[in-house]
């Protein structure tokens, strides 16, 4: 599987590190609501088909990147930095490598 | 089979002699023959002994789909079983044998097993070896007491127990379009992508490219298509983006055109070149694949047909053209399509003489008639060979009159001698590779075969693979396909060359089975017959991935490549469905078996780099014994000459305490901590506060994770306003990397931090103990280092021989202790300097075995109590979670369960047997050692302490705290130690901390 | 002060070695650089940070992922999202980096120690590099100047293209004896020296 970082181009899932699914909400850090913590701390949907997930390419840029996934058939639909924010180098995107 | 090599014909270099052994026989042959070739050019026709009932078989095909002839090549000690003869290139020195047979491949006890056929059958073993249900060898018992003496006798080659010496190595590759299959169709393919200027790599399991190109009757462009396989290797090896690699089987499809492929590099050679390795295993990344893998030719499954002697035709046809070897002088074929007939031609051509030809077919075209004629053979259609005869070779078959509707047999037998048959049942694409890109294959019922589904991953298939057996096709579709996988537009067909056509029908009889008596095989390799395929079915397998587990059809070394299609046309007869709606079992990588080493390649011996501190030559030098911890080596005691590891570490223990002791400490995770914000950070993963640490100062801090787990402790030191060193454990310090990565990308972006692994960048020596001061004012320049200057948790900058030198004043032995870091490339020079200041003051290097003890002395906690399990509470951290701010674990610390008294608390463990402890043993209450039970915790960490001069631990204990000052025993009925033991306070040496203050 | 140690130094074996039929297919050695910094800049500071490397360097880093430039004696490029690794022959560049990049602009790491740099350098060192990497290091995928972050097993590598047929490897200190050695086996069909 390969896995198009945004910054370093499609690489080997080798070197990522899974870092769990994406989409949860930590809730306020000041926050004593039991439920939503038990529920960020340990639900996980677990879904068979399209997947939201957390990648982090830890043998290339470190950046964490948010995989669009489909579990079932490892397609990925979308790669971007987990950063919402992330304005940087979005001119700079490596093409697809071996790609034609 | 009367099997010789002709005076002309083929394309091995007759003018060179190679000589190589089979089973001890020496024999000669040619460059470019295979094992196979050889040995029938010798006339040997007994290659091995089967699998379960001891059969001698011979070769069937001439290429990666042989079931039969396996043999094992020996190279000095190491031994390689299950080496197709048809793939094995020769070479001088090869020595080969064959496999499963004792004493000897012609006499062969086993055999007997034969004769109790009915035995044998599928779930033999199983079902007979089960046992009584009562008795000694009851149930599974009695298959344990039987196993031995099975394994035994069923099998194919052994493998050895040597180290295998020679290198094997891997390589990355990324191209555009990845050829699979060097036939016309790959030739093609290669040469039109190659044209648009793309990136190409050919790949082609044999040693010359060319596939059918190099042993059937075509031309192509007006030449001998062996002739047009030469100029195209010509042309392509001559283009600068194109690669030829011969002798590599692509074995693995997955996912994102990620490819898997074993180059057999030097299999071939007598002596690779240096720093050749044998195999190497290549990974694609390929933006497109032309699968060109060509088809396989399947035989008919009738009685008698395992016999050596029986060859698939077009195996019978590659001999001749390809090696020069001619497999009989008195052949039949036996057969239910056309395209056999030019088989037995080409055969005829060769010098054999071609008696009869048997097709199970009514009618047969007209121009496999004038095929017929040509060869000078009877043609008998509308029959079958019933049965073979001959014991270790072929002497003769039997026909008698076949109805290909109903499968009938009628009529009287005939008896045709023969010392050779050549048989066809149609051909099968081989798609292992495109099923194994992700979708099922679809069965085509005109060509009686599986055929290629449609792509789900980016590759096209071209020539027999697609059912498209004529070499214009092939050629047509190849050039297609390369232009398709380049991305070229759409445009005219310009260029292609003409290929000779056959004017054959493709298609063959819907015929898979003579059901007749005797044992037909379907998988020859593990010895299945069609009746345990019937057998199967009676027994309720209606799944045919049940059938091939329970049979064992088509899971040897070839998996199945001759007798899946097979199998399954008889399980559907069995069901009475069609074959597509019995299914087809989906391929799974390898396509052929592949070399662990080339898996393993460079990672072999330690399998791990080695992590190594500036001065890991100077323990080693120095006598230390190092101790891997992950992937670094640290000392574990600088052992004097006759000392144990325990009089070792004490020695070093005591030497801290009574003057002063260093220890190597550069393995520490240290991240750098930066940014505006970096103390705020801080404050979110820390349970204490560091926005209130000065400048110049360092801390001692706790993470917990987000369950309210402990997690991870070290010191983190501030060097500036907006610049943090953190300091971690050794074995967490890549996880607390990450950790804290991932809380700045995803939890908090608007966060202005860097983090930077610095690991490397210092070298950390702990300089520690009464006299620990003492050595540094001998040393250090550019700065005091007296109390006022350095108190504890201080910073100070300074100089040692010259080198810059960060110092911090910190404790873990409970010592008076300064941890002295500098760049990494003047470590050694440092320590050295350090060592030398020492002196004076009888400095010793101590290892991990004496931290150990020193901090077990003093309570300090590691990994062995930050198990995962354990809260801040539990390890009585409770004084660092602060109270006015949240952090990471802040919110589920204090929920159920994770206080009160019952949790497992740390303590502190004094045997009183004055033996030691181990670690992992239970702490129970009960005194009784028959009967050990409730445990109330277990022992975490175990040393002798030299200061208390008794064997001490650090234990975690139900309600421990309240338990200090009681009495427990030690079980641990593994080891045998049982014993008593007093609980106490964790602080064992020092509670007060005054020594810290020197 | 002494010159900084190599973590090579046990391994260090000068001379040709391998399969030198069609001669020394790599040179390997080590560069020394007495200066290796990172230079991490703040979401939107990425030009500033470009800019302060150029006044302190000389050296136009070009914007894009990877992008970076190379002369004799000085080296720049792109390692992670705003992030630059920016090497010298001659000491004090870090400081000379710091008196340019404030807090409010980004961060200077020292890595001088912490990083070990390995050169390959000839016609073979594509393929000697493709044995331990999984990157495209065609001309095409990887120009001069421009470099990739990525990891062979354990071992993370920063790598530049610092010439057509050469490369300059930046390893972690600790781990570099274990990777020369990998790299020197890796080296052997092809014949290498070791200057």
């Amino acid at each position: 599987m390969l896995i198009t970082c945004p910054y370093c181009g499609p690489r080997d899932v080798s070197e990522f590190t899974y870092q769990g699914e994406a989409g949860r909400t930590r809730p306020d850090p000041a926050s004593t609501d039991r439920a939503a913590w038990d529920g960020y701390v340990y639900d996980r949907l677990n879904p068979a088909g399209e997947h939201s997930e957390y990648w982090q390419h830890s043998g290339g840029c470190r950046a964490h990147l948010l995989v669009k996934r489909n579990t079932l058939t490892h397609e990925i639909a979308s790669v971007a930095f987990a950063r919402e924010d992330q304005r940087i180098h979005s001119a700079g995107r490596r093409g697809k490598g071996a790609r034609p | 089979m009367s099997a010789r090599r002709i005076p002309d014909g083929g394309r091995v270099d007759r003018s060179r002699q190679v000589r190589f052994t089979f089973d001890g026989t020496s024999f000669s042959g040619h460059p470019g023959d295979t094992l196979a070739s050889a040995l029938l050019a010798n006339g040997v026709s007994l290659f091995g002994r089967s699998f379960k009932y001891h059969r001698p078989r011979g070769v069937m095909t001439a290429g990666i789909d042989e079931p039969n002839a396996l043999v094992t090549v020996l190279k000095g000690d190491v031994r390689e079983p299950n080496i197709p003869a048809t793939m094995l290139e020769i070479h001088d020195g090869l020595v080969a044998v064959s496999q499963n047979r004792y004493p000897s491949l012609a006499f062969d006890v086993g055999a007997v097993n034969g004769l109790a056929g009915k035995l044998f059958s599928a779930g033999f073993y199983y079902k007979t070896f089960m046992g009584p249900v009562i008795g000694p060898l009851k149930g599974t018992r009695f298959w344990m007491f039987s196993e031995w003496f099975i394994r035994r006798a069923a099998g194919l080659g052994r493998a050895g127990y040597a180290t295998d010496p020679v290198r094997y190595e891997k390589v990355n590759a990324f191209c555009d379009v990845l050829v699979v299959g060097a036939g016309p169709a790959g030739l093609m393919a290669a040469r039109a992508a190659a044209d648009e200027g793309r990136r190409v790599v050919l790949a082609d399991l044999h040693a010359r490219p060319g596939g059918s190109a190099n042993w059937s009757d075509d031309t192509i462009d007006g030449m001998a298509a062996t002739d047009w396989v030469e100029s195209m290797i010509a042309d392509l090896s001559g283009r600068d983006n194109v690669r030829m690699l011969p002798r590599t089987t692509v074995w693995g499809y997955y996912d994102d055109n990620t490819i898997a492929a074993l180059e057999r590099v030097t299999d071939h050679k007598a002596k690779p070149e240096t720093g050749e390795p044998r195999h190497r295993t290549w990974t694609f990344r390929a933006g497109s694949v032309v699968l060109a893998t060509g088809a396989l030719e399947r035989p008919l499954v009738f009685p008698g047909n395992d016999r050596p002697g029986v060859m698939l035709a077009a195996a019978a046809e590659r001999y001749a053209a390809e090696f020069g070897v001619l497999v009989g002088e008195r052949a039949v074929l036996f057969t239910n399509n056309d395209r056999a007939y030019r088989s037995a031609a080409a055969l005829a051509r060769a010098g054999a003489k071609i008696g009869t030809i048997v097709d199970v077919r009514d009618t047969v075209s007209a121009a496999a008639r004038r095929l017929a004629a040509e060869c000078g053979a009877e043609l008998l259609t509308g029959r079958s060979v019933v049965g073979t005869e001959g014991r270790r070779q072929l002497s003769g078959v039997t026909v008698r009159a076949f109805d290909a509707r109903s499968g009938a047999i009628s009529g009287d037998t005939r008896n045709l001698a023969a010392d050779c048959l050549l048989v066809s049942g149609g051909w099968s694409p081989a798609l292992h590779l495109a099923s194994q890109a992700g979708a099922r294959p679809r069965w085509d019922h005109a060509l009686q075969a599986f055929l290629p589904p449609e792509p789900t991953q980016n590759w096209v298939a071209a020539g027999a693979v697609t059912g498209a057996y004529s070499t214009a096709e092939a050629l047509r579709q190849g050039h297609e396909a390369g232009r398709r996988a380049a991305g070229a537009a759409e445009g005219e067909e310009t260029g292609l060359p003409l290929a000779s056509d056959d004017g054959l029908d493709p298609t063959p009889a819907p015929v898979f089975e003579i059901h007749a008596d005797g044992k037909a095989f379907v998988d020859h390799q593990h010895d299945v017959t069609a009746d345990d395929v019937r057998l199967a079915h009676r027994e309720g397998f209606v799944s045919v991935e049940h059938l091939k587990r329970y049979t064992t059809l088509g899971m040897a070394t070839d998996q199945g490549k001759t007798s899946n299609v097979p199998g399954m046309a008889i399980m559907a007869a069995a069901v009475g469905k069609p074959i597509d709606e019995v299914g087809t079992t989906r391929f799974r990588p390898p396509f052929a078996p592949v070399s662990l080493g080339s898996l393993a390649a460079e990672r072999h011996g330690h399998l791990k780099p080695e992590r190594l501190t500036p001065m890991h030559d100077w323990h080693v030098a120095n006598g230390a014994r190092m101790l891997p911890a992950g992937l670094w080596f640290r000392p574990q005691i600088y052992g004097l000459p006759g000392e144990t590891i325990e009089q070792a570490y004490v020695r070093e223990a005591k030497a801290v305490r009574d003057g002063v002791g260093i220890v190597d400490v550069s393995t520490l995770g240290k991240i750098a901590v930066q940014g505006p914000d970096a103390a705020e950070f801080l404050d979110r993963v820390y349970t204490n506060v560091f926005s209130t640490l000065a400048g110049g100062k360092a801390r001692y801090g706790l993470m917990l994770r987000e369950d309210g787990f402990a997690y991870d402790d070290g010191t983190t030191w501030r060097l500036g306003e907006t610049e943090f060193l953190m300091t971690t454990t050794t074995v967490n310090a890549g996880k607390v990397m990450q950790n804290l990565e991932y809380f700045l990308d995803v939890l908090w972006p608007d966060l202005k931090v860097h983090l930077t692994s610095v690991t490397d960048e210092w070298a950390g020596a702990a300089l520690s103990g009464p006299k620990a001061r003492k050595v540094l004012e001998a040393c250090v320049g550019g700065t005091a280092v007296d109390d006022a200057t350095l108190p504890f948790m201080g910073i100070v900058r300074g100089e040692i021989d010259g080198v810059p030198v960060t110092i911090c004043r910190l404790s873990f032995s409970g010592e008076l202790a300064y941890e002295v870091y500098c760049g990494a490339g003047h470590g050694t020079q440092v320590w050295e300097a350090l060592i030398e200041a020492g002196r004076p003051f009888g400095i010793v290097p101590y290892g991990l075995e004496a931290l150990g003890t020193l901090r077990i002395e003093k309570g300090h906690v590691t990994g062995a109590e930050i198990d995962g399990r354990t809260t801040a509470r539990d390890l009585h951290l409770d004084w660092m979670l602060s109270k006015k701010k949240p952090f990471i674990g802040s919110a589920m610390m204090d929920r159920e369960g994770m206080t009160g008294s019952r949790r497992l608390q740390l303590v502190g463990v004094v045997s009183l047997d004055g033996r030691p402890l181990n670690g992992g043993a239970h702490i129970v209450e009960s005194s009784n050692p028959a009967a050990p039970r409730d445990s109330i915790g277990h022992v975490t960490s175990v040393c002798y302490s030299p200061a208390l001069r008794k064997y001490i631990a650090l234990a975690l204990v139900e309600d421990g705290k309240a338990r200090r000052g009681t009495r427990a025993f030690v079980s641990d009925p593994l080891r045998g130690r049982f014993g008593p033991v007093e609980l106490v306070s964790h602080h064992f040496f020092d509670p007060e901390g005054k020594r810290l203050h020197g | 002060m002494a010159e900084p140690l190599s973590p090579l130094q046990p391994v260090w074996q000068p001379g040709r070695h391998g399969n030198l039929s069609g001669g020394a297919g790599v040179v390997l050695s080590e560069t020394h650089p007495s200066s290796i910094v990172q230079v991490a800049a703040w979401a939107g500071s990425e030009r500033a940070v470009i800019e302060a490397i150029r006044e302190a360097t000389g050296l136009a880093v070009p914007d894009g992922a990877g992008g970076g430039v190379a002369t004799r004696t000085k080296a720049a490029f792109g390692i992670a999202p705003g992030r630059f690794l920016v090497v010298d022959q001659a000491e004090g560049l870090e400081t000379e980096l710091r008196s340019r990049i404030d807090a409010g602009t980004g961060s200077v790491t020292g890595l001088s120690h912490g990083r070990t740099a390995i050169r390959v350098d000839g016609p073979k060192a594509e393929w000697v590099l493709s044995k331990l990497f999984a990157v495209d290091f065609s001309l095409t995928a990887l120009p001069v100047g421009s470099g990739v972050a990525t990891q062979h097993h354990d071992v993370l590598a920063q790598i530049q293209r610092s010439a057509a047929m050469r490369f300059d490897l930046y390893v972690f200190r600790s781990l570099a004896r274990s990777f020369w050695t990998t790299l020197c086996h890796s080296a052997e069909d092809v014949g290498y020296e070791v200057i």
